[in-house]
């Protein structure tokens, strides 16, 4: 599943499950390809992963307790703990390896 | 209105050259020239306006000797050419802006005296602040400098004056192989950067003998192995991570003989320095091949740190730097500092080399100074220096012997390029490649993002040091990577005629995975964008302006396949920038190159801008 929510919506459901983060702008040209690339793992293991979008900016006490520096961030978390961090651009293979590891 | 966006063809250097080299031979061929009336070509080879061809023929073999004259005479430069019949000559050293006297005399023989008039340089010819050199310093050997920002690579002699000087921005390290000839990378980028697409074989005229692509490309540095095969600093093609492969090129193909990933011995993450990124975890800037040991030494910026690994296996040696913050389990493989007096690790340096008795040097640009953050020193208090250090494998211990530029403080701070040579003990060159000031200090930013800021000055100072004596002190502006002293002449064939060869390949361009599905909006990429397209007889490039943030993509498209190539439009797109001469004024710029091979058929190129799909009005046939 894929969908954006607030930081109260990801607090409620951060620790159910494969969670994706994805902490994006709407000013940032590789956040937006990220969509797609997000759009087509949802595609492929959208029933492994929760896939939530945060906008970095509307979401900065999120942002804080995070530590995200930075947009794209990209942080898997697995029952509310988090498993691992990319920062960038993704590939769609590279993310599908990283959710299927913890899977 | 135009129904494409600007275009154009551009023939490679090589050909343009051998075009260039033909007629020449031609119009030799077909007239009667003497020793007495030669051919004179300035510029024979396109891109070295202070070189010519002279060309004649004698009735007898008979060697030859040009004296390009100096503006003084120990400003002569002197090669006697081996016996011929028929005489090519490169005469080199010429001065800019100058009707040089050329005398060439001919053994036991006669001797003729001509003028070879040349043309001002143009501006992105480095300036002299000043040179100044001990009596004996030789006239015969130049001060050889490579480009960092916009300026150009070029030659000064003992006075400071200009002797050699190439028009294309070929950069990175300007290394003399064993048959006279330079290796120094190309003039095309494969990925911005600074990723270019190998390295030319060229001769001292600028004639370009041989062309090495490599998939991955080239940067940094290069090494020419005993039996003429070439190391090179490279990375992997996806360019997931860069700056931490490299390759070993067969000399007569230009083909991948062998390959070693720095991931495989090291993890990213490791002992990081300032600068540090997860994409350019190691910031490979050199290497050196030590037959001794039979290893290699390479200095990772981006890990403080100069590491030695195993030639045959590519295990890890050792590991020279300050081992703070690197993990336990890598600890044994760094050195001990014994000898107290003051010692000081390298940090983000350059340009290592061993020298012939096992000793290490390098130029410790010493940016940030230290591996934990809330100790970085600020540029303006900073200092770089040449340092050469002893070190003893068998109980892992480290002196420092000698070093050069602490005392000059911030003056002689150049927090990311320089180099170090080794003429033999207690004779060596410190280049501190990449002073920066931003008014007062030394800036803390990179002068290449900052091109156009008046309150930029950017500098470059070579020394060369005799027994801790200095001899020769050579101040320009401008930054540059590496400095070298060599002479123009060699003993072996300066001039080889004949078209220049081009080996290996550049592969394949990584796609992006994911493409963004849209139909064409049948309208052309507006005029806003400054759109352009070079196309190569094996690539294209793709230049245009962006407002940071729109979601930019190139595509390939015909009725069977499309590929997708997305273009970042992030602010801070570079963050290491060792050259910076391909980075625009305008940070909106983008380039993107896409090789030819790998794909076969006719395409449309169209660009993606966020929500249109615009048509360019070009084919690309590969």
């Amino acid at each position: 599943m894929l969908k954006e929510v607030t930081q109260e919506e990801f607090r409620q459901e951060a620790d159910k499950g494969l969670v994706l983060a994805d902490f994006f702008s709407t000013t940032c040209g590789p956040c937006k390809m990220l969509a797609f690339v997000l759009n087509d793992v949802d595609k492929a293991c959208g029933d492994k992963v929760t896939i939530m979008k945060i906008d970095f900016d509307k979401n900065k006490e999120l942002v804080e307790e995070y530590g995200v520096s930075g947009y794209p961030t990209l942080i898997l978390l697995k029952d509310g703990v988090e498993k691992k961090r990319m920062t960038g651009l993704q590939q769609k293979p590279a993310l599908i390896k990283m959710i299927e590891e913890e899977a | 209105m135009s129904d494409k966006i600007s275009y154009s063809f551009s023939e490679s250097l090589i050909k343009r050259q051998a075009e260039a080299e033909k007629q020449m031979l031609a119009e030799w061929k077909s007239g009667s020239y003497t020793l007495e009336e030669p051919l004179i070509k300035l510029n024979p080879y396109l891109i070295n306006p202070l070189a010519a061809v002279v060309l004649f023929t004698t009735e007898e073999e008979t060697a030859v000797t040009v004296t390009v004259y100096g503006k003084e005479e120990r400003g002569n430069i002197v090669h006697t050419f081996p016996r011929a019949r028929e005489h090519v000559l490169p005469i080199l050293g010429l001065y800019p802006d100058c009707e040089n006297r050329v005398e060439l005399r001919a053994y036991e023989g006669r001797s003729r005296e001509i003028t070879i008039k040349t043309e001002p340089l143009s501006k992105d010819a480095p300036k002299l602040c000043y040179m100044k050199t001990e009596p004996e310093y030789t006239s015969q050997d130049l001060i050889f400098v490579t480009p960092s920002l916009n300026a150009l690579a070029t030659g000064f002699d003992y006075r400071g004056d200009v002797r050699w000087h190439l028009t294309v921005p070929v950069v990175f390290d300007l290394k003399r192989l064993k048959n006279g000839n330079f290796l120094i990378g190309t003039e095309r980028v494969l990925q911005m950067p600074y990723y270019m697409s190998g390295l030319y074989e060229m001769t001292m005229a600028g004639k370009v003998v041989k062309e090495y692509s490599i998939p991955g490309g080239y940067h940094h540095d290069q090494w020419e192995m005993e039996n003429g095969d070439i190391l090179v600093l490279s990375e992997d093609p996806d360019y997931v991570t860069v700056e931490d492969v490299i390759v070993l090129l067969d000399r007569e193909t230009g083909k991948v003989k062998k390959r070693w990933d720095l991931k495989d011995c090291l993890t990213p993450g490791e002992g990081p320095s300032g600068g540090y990124t997860d994409r350019d975890w190691f910031h490979n800037n050199a290497l050196w091949y030590d037959k001794n040991t039979d290893s290699i030494t390479l200095s990772g910026r981006h890990t403080d740190s100069l590491i030695n690994i195993d030639y045959e296996t590519g295990k890890l040696n050792w590991i020279l730097g300050d081992p703070e913050t690197w993990p336990e389990e890598r600890l044994k493989y760094f050195f001990k500092p014994v000898g107290g007096g003051d010692f000081d690790w390298p940090y983000e340096q350059h340009a290592c080399l061993v020298t012939p008795n096992g000793d290490v040097m390098c130029f410790d640009n010493g940016h940030y100074r230290s591996k934990i953050r809330e100790k970085f020193r600020l540029n303006k208090d900073n200092f770089s220096r040449g340092v050469l250090y002893r070190i003893n494998r068998e109980n892992m211990t480290i002196e420092q012997l000698w070093q050069y530029g602490k005392e000059r403080g911030e003056e002689f701070f150049s927090s990311y390029i320089g180099n170090v040579e080794y003429y033999g003990e207690g004779h060596y060159l410190v280049h501190s490649g990449g002073i920066q000031y931003y008014g007062e200090h030394a800036s803390e930013k990179p002068a290449a993002l900052m091109k156009d800021d008046p309150n930029v000055r950017a500098e470059s100072i070579t020394v060369e040091v005799l027994n801790d004596k200095v001899i020769m002190e050579m101040k320009i502006e401008g930054n540059f990577y590496r400095a070298e002293k060599l002479p123009l002449y060699h003993d072996q064939e300066n001039l080889p005629l004949g078209e220049g060869i081009r080996l290996g390949e550049m592969g394949v361009t990584p796609e992006f995975d994911t493409l963004i599905p849209m139909e064409p909006c049948g309208e052309l990429l507006p005029y806003r964008y400054e759109a352009q397209i070079i196309e190569e007889d094996d690539r294209f490039t793709f230049k245009a302006i962006f407002e940071g943030g729109q979601l930019v993509m190139l595509m390939l498209e015909n009725e069977e396949e499309e590929h997708g190539y997305f273009i970042s439009t992030a602010k801070n797109k570079f963050n290491a920038l060792c050259c910076g001469t391909f980075i625009e004024n305008d940070p909106r710029s983008i380039t993107l190159s896409v090789n030819k091979a790998g794909l076969k058929g006719t395409f449309d190129v169209r660009v993606i801008v966020d929500d249109k799909k615009f048509d360019t009005g070009i084919q690309i046939t590969c």
